[in-house]
């Protein structure tokens, strides 16, 4: 009878430990960065099955983006886009490992599978001119992940942008991107003035004067020095627009 | 209950100075102290972290790698020298209750675990102190955001590890308790330890309502059988940014440890008690 009792504790205790081992879990989660599983099943015998184990996640993501430096200058492309990925899963809150997965994606990698299939020479230039553009899309995917998983960190909306505009010659994108950029924590200063370019470009002039103004008088002309730039830019656009006196931005005491 | 306590201390007191004599703790403490201190040198391996992050990551891996080889072997060791050398025979001849003798085993070697947990905690705390220091004054002179440190935070966490690794002595022992053999006992309780740290896999899912009935079955199974080891490395959160660690969260996985282990003993002294010595 006593072993009866003891058992039927036991069993309480365990569905009890299971339960509140849940409730643990609940509170505890989103202060461990979430991990890629699939991003590092190819690498799971590499030694990296101890960084997720337990401790050592940022060393082992290091020794792993190391070892991708290394087939990265032997361009060999699959080896040195899965250890990337993989470092960028095991430490998805790192700037780094996405920015720099995303330039090697979007800038290295068509050029290598050119030089592959015979060079520039001998690659027609449509080929070229696609292969350019399915890398960066797939580097574009890259750093979106990373502005997901780094909280939307400015740096990799920018090097989104960038991308965006030079191999997939997207303006728009490249303009989200880089309103994105704008509107979050720490934007570089030129961000407002690449955005508004790029939908200038892109033949939305009047929506990117509204855009670009709307942020001077928000937030740029509350800097120290008022940006004078932006506003230099701002009156080439009211130029260009043949905007009456009476639409356009007032003049500062300091504008020359 | 007087006399019960008393021979469980005497139990754990005889456990702890066996453990603490034994040339492989020895070992693990110097190997963990020494990547401990030497994390600071392996900086230039680092990219895009903060330099706390970088050596704080160093030491908690070698608080979890050696501590949890520790716990797994001096565990199993310590308990099959007592059946293999007979000992144990002599002991539960006399008054003692195989529980006892369990929660004495348990103890003893948990206090070990609490030593090399604390000195390399110490340790760490030390390098990230004088680190953080230099930092900062760096810091201020850039007008640059100062890294944290909660030393706080490490206490926390070396808790947690604690908690953490009595949970694996309470797994090995369990399994010890059914096993046969020293190297059966290690090397199933070596791959509980590494399901228990996979186990927030089955948990994760769990949390999002997808998959069949079936499959999610199978997972609510296993997410109480197998502990959530994973849910005791916090230690980033709480060592580098502790104001974004829940305020509760310490106390419930605290909690969550120690009812793992109450299980854990209760079900391995049920299988004890059953065992032929």
């Amino acid at each position: 009878m006593r072993s009866l009792y003891f058992g039927i504790l036991t069993a309480v205790f365990w569905v009890l430990a299971g339960t509140y081992s849940e409730i643990s879990w609940r509170t505890v989660r989103p202060c461990i960065p979430e991990i890629g599983r699939r991003d590092i099943e190819p690498t799971l015998g590499q030694g990296v099955l101890l960084g997720i184990l337990g401790g050592m996640r940022t060393v082992i993501a290091d020794g792993t983006w190391v070892r991708s430096y290394v087939l990265w200058e032997r361009k060999d492309r699959p080896g040195c886009e899965t250890l990337m990925r993989t470092a960028c899963a095991l430490d998805p809150r790192s700037r780094y490992f996405w920015e720099n997965t995303g330039y090697v994606m979007g800038y290295d990698m068509a050029h290598w599978e050119v030089r592959r299939r015979g060079g520039y020479a001998k690659v027609p230039a449509d080929v070229q001119e696609h292969l350019y553009r399915s890398y960066a899309r797939r580097a574009l995917e890259v750093l979106d992940q990373g502005v997901v998983n780094t909280g939307g960190n400015a740096a990799l909306l920018i090097a989104a942008g960038q991308l965006a505009e030079m191999k997939l010659k997207d303006q728009l994108l490249s303009a989200r991107y880089y309103r994105s950029a704008t509107e979050s924590r720490n934007a570089p200063w030129y961000a407002p003035y690449f955005c508004a370019r790029n939908l200038w470009e892109a033949g939305q002039r009047e929506e990117s004067y509204r855009w670009y103004r709307k942020i001077w008088e928000e937030k740029l002309s509350k800097s120290e020095d008022g940006a004078p730039d932006d506003l230099k830019n701002l009156r080439e656009m009211e130029q260009a627009l043949h905007l009456p006196i009476i639409q356009r931005i007032p003049r500062p005491a300091w504008e020359k | 209950m007087k006399a019960f306590m008393q021979r469980t201390t005497w139990i754990t007191w005889v456990t702890f100075l066996e453990a603490i004599r034994q040339r492989f703790f020895a070992f693990l403490i110097v190997l963990g102290g020494a990547m401990v201190l030497s994390s600071v040198a392996f900086r230039f391996m680092d990219f895009g972290h903060g330099e706390l992050k970088f050596v704080a990551d160093f030491g908690f891996g070698g608080m979890f790698l050696f501590g949890s080889v520790l716990g797994v072997v001096m565990t199993a060791q310590l308990f099959f020298s007592e059946i293999d050398n007979r000992t144990a025979l002599t002991l539960l001849a006399k008054p003692v209750s195989r529980a006892e003798f369990l929660l004495g085993k348990f103890f003893g070697t948990w206090l070990v675990l609490a030593i090399f947990v604390f000195v390399l905690s110490g340790l760490l705390g030390a390098v990230l102190w004088s680190r953080s220091i230099e930092l900062n004054e760096l810091a201020e002179k850039m007008g640059r955001l100062a890294p944290e440190f909660s030393p706080g935070g490490l206490v926390a966490f070396a808790l947690l590890q604690w908690l953490r690794l009595g949970v694996v002595i309470a797994i090995v022992l369990t399994i010890a308790s059914g096993a046969r053999t020293f190297l059966y006992a290690v090397v199933v309780g070596a791959l509980a330890v590494v399901a228990g740290q996979l186990q927030w896999i089955a948990q994760d899912v769990l949390l999002k309502p997808e998959g069949s009935v079936w499959y999610r079955g199978v997972l609510w199974v296993t997410s109480r059988l197998l502990p959530n080891l994973e849910q005791f490395n916090i230690g980033d959160a709480l060592v580098l940014d502790p104001t974004s660690v829940p305020a509760n969260a310490v106390v419930q996985v605290a909690i969550s440890g120690l009812i793992y282990m109450v299980a854990f003993l209760m079900l391995g002294t049920a299988l004890f008690r059953r065992r032929e010595i």
